[in-house]
């Protein structure tokens, strides 16, 4: 299946995929909450630290995983109708992984009990203490494992219950490394360079693969960090998708122009339905699982340099996180009253709505500079 | 006198600036309570005064304590369970210390102390000190990216950094009075700035918590020592501070039970 630069045939096959998605998923929406209220898969103020007040604790008991309801939905129509093998089956899988960890941690936070995690000096300490050798040399032999398990615990917002922090890396690490075996061994040479607007292409060879593990990781977690508040991430991904469809249309990627078109369509009403009150909220399972499809369609279309500047709001969210680690950690003062960046307009007195609106507004704004990046 | 600088940032902690609640003095932070590892400095005992009221806001607000809005402004007297005995101050100073906000001793002097110098010499105290021992590179990257939280007493008592004052006419504001090894296990250092001498009173200031204070009412204090015998050292002479002398002065006792008690000055 191949279309031309601004083909209308596309555009029209594209728009058909977002209203028959949309409708699918507004169908499907409110059995989704029923059953996410009966199986009591809702938010709990017992391990959310941004709960404010009085102002958002209206928010507990609001299912959560409602992410589900694109992931079902992209993946339903992507298999039955766009499914080109050397196309849309990695972009498709990666999601799912992705998804399929945002799950795990979403019940386990829910379900799960505090896991223990001993930390370094407990076992260097059993290292030399414990009355049997052969436990003794078991600790030897897995201690760099230790060691990555314990510096790894410190990226995580709350330790101890969910899919643990360094888990949640080597899952995504996977992630990213079957996007980047599939973009450098499958889709050809084309994809080991990097387009660069004005200017061409630049050959990145082997580095390609470094770099491609390194955004779905971190555009996944972006997604994952953005969703704090009621619409903005749902709202957010469907500027961003509704950009990336205009962006796979004009290049005439049909496969891709099909299944960016679709997640705008499921996004569509996953938003009508997570704007404040939210009847449900995404969950770990649809920003993991849209982040990572969402670094993946952007690379496969060979725009990656553009991926900060589609998934803005994304990325200066994630980026605040990591500004307000490093001054908190070696400055020892705050950059930001909290973060993310939402956090800190909640705490300056800004209403959820108008941080939302204005996230979207900004968003929007970069989303139409992608797109014109791209045409150049 | 100490820079206007200075005394503008001691009274800011003898009445930290929290919106429409006068009166709230920084309590004293217990820094040897304190096992927590590149914090926000706020919550380590090293913490301008803006930084604590900041740091109070934002606990109030995340964990629910209603204590201030979003602007700053102080919500206690609306609270269901508002002792209306105690006046909103004393609540909020009972809030700072509940969660560990507070200043030590050596934090207060230190920033105080830069203020000074910045106005009075154009230098940064920060960047001429010396840190001693420095055991390891890394520590010296620490003490370089967060030097006011790594100037402890024992810094100040080096003689990299400051020189002994031997004379009582010689002390003037802006020098160190240093107690190293005091208190009742003589496991604590002490450090007190002192802000004028005009030849019969010595003016001081420093953060403490005395024991007959009890939990809640410790903080930067102002004191004075009375020049009653110049021609004896500082222990011989009257030690006033909060409305007591000599004896029933806590800061004279530690002063006096401290295994090196020095009047010292910074050498740059």
């Amino acid at each position: 299946m191949s279309f031309l630069p601004f083909s209308p045939n596309l555009l029209q096959q594209a728009l058909l995929y977002a209203i028959l998605a949309a409708m699918g998923a507004f169908i499907l929406a409110p059995i989704l909450v029923r059953l996410l209220l009966k199986f009591k898969i809702t938010r709990s103020a017992e391990y959310d630290f941004t709960l404010k007040g009085g102002e958002r604790l209206f928010k507990v008991g609001t299912p959560i995983m409602g992410g589900l309801l694109v992931i079902i939905v992209v993946t339903a129509i992507t298999l039955l109708f766009n499914w080109e093998r050397s196309y849309t089956y990695v972009p498709i899988g990666v999601m799912g992984i992705s998804a399929f960890l945002g799950a795990a941690d979403d019940l386990l936070n829910i379900f799960g009990k505090k896991r223990r995690n001993r930390t370094l000096p407990m076992t260097l300490t059993l290292i030399r203490v414990h009355k049997k050798w052969y436990v003794r040399l078991w600790y030897i032999l897995t201690l760099p494992w230790t060691i990555f398990q314990r510096s790894t615990s410190v990226l995580g917002s709350h330790p101890g219950k969910g899919v643990l922090v360094h888990e949640k890396l080597l899952l995504q690490f996977l992630a990213g490394a079957i996007t980047a075996w599939w973009i450098y061994f499958k889709l050809g040479p084309q994809w080991h360079t990097l387009w660069i607007p004005f200017d061409g292409f630049v050959s990145l060879s082997w580095w390609i693969i470094p770099l491609v593990i390194f955004l779905v990781m971190f555009t996944a977690n972006a997604v994952n960090i953005a969703d704090g508040l009621d619409g903005l991430a749902g709202g957010s991904l469907l500027i961003t998708f509704a950009g990336l469809t205009a962006i796979s249309w004009i290049e005439g990627r049909a496969a891709f122009t099909l299944l960016n078109a679709t997640v705008m369509g499921a996004l569509i009403a996953y938003t009508y339905f997570n704007v404040k009150p939210a009847r449900f909220q995404m969950g770990d399972v649809g920003t993991l699982g849209l982040g990572a499809l969402l670094a993946i369609n952007v690379m496969a279309i060979n725009k990656t340099i553009l991926l900060p500047v589609l998934g803005f709001i994304f990325y200066i969210e994630a980026i605040s996180v990591i500004l307000q680690v490093f001054f908190r950690r070696f400055l020892g003062r705050r950059l930001f009253k909290m973060s993310p960046l939402h956090h800190h307009f909640e705490f300056k007195g800004w209403s959820e709505e108008r941080i939302v609106m204005r996230f979207w507004l900004i968003h929007f704004f970069f989303v139409l500079i992608a797109i014109w990046l791209s045409m150049n | 006198m100490l820079s206007p600088k200075a005394e503008q940032l001691i009274e800011e902690y003898l009445n930290l600036p929290f919106l429409e609640v006068p009166g709230v003095r920084c309590p004293y932070f217990i820094n040897s309570r304190s096992k927590q590892r590149a914090q926000l400095r706020a919550l380590i005992g090293k913490g301008l005064p803006q930084e604590i009221v900041e740091e109070a806001k934002i606990i109030s607000i995340q964990y629910h304590h209603g204590i201030f809005d979003c602007e700053g402004k102080c919500l206690i007297t609306n609270l269901p369970d508002y002792d209306s005995i105690n006046p909103p101050a004393k609540c909020i100073k009972k809030f700072l210390v509940d969660n560990g906000l507070g200043i030590d001793c050596s934090g207060f002097v230190s920033h105080v102390l830069r203020e000074h110098f910045k106005e009075t010499r154009k230098i940064d105290i920060v960047n001429k000190f010396f840190f001693v021992p420095i055991k390891n590179s890394v520590r010296y990257f620490i003490s370089w990216l967060r030097p006011i939280e790594n100037m402890s007493v024992k810094h100040y008592a080096s003689d990299k950094n400051t020189k002994k004052i031997e004379a009582i006419k010689d002390i003037a504001p802006g020098d160190l009075m240093i107690m190293i090894e005091t208190g009742p296990q003589k496991n604590r250092n002490h450090i007190i700035l002192i802000t004028d001498n005009n030849g019969q009173t010595i003016k001081y200031v420093h953060a403490r918590a005395w024991s007959m204070e009890g939990q809640y009412d410790h903080g930067v204090a102002r004191g004075e020592i009375r020049i009653t015998k110049p021609d004896k050292p500082l222990l011989n002479q009257e030690w006033v501070e909060f409305g007591t002398i000599n004896e029933n002065n806590e800061t004279y006792l530690e002063a006096k039970n401290a295994k090196v008690f020095e009047v010292r000055r910074i050498k740059f």
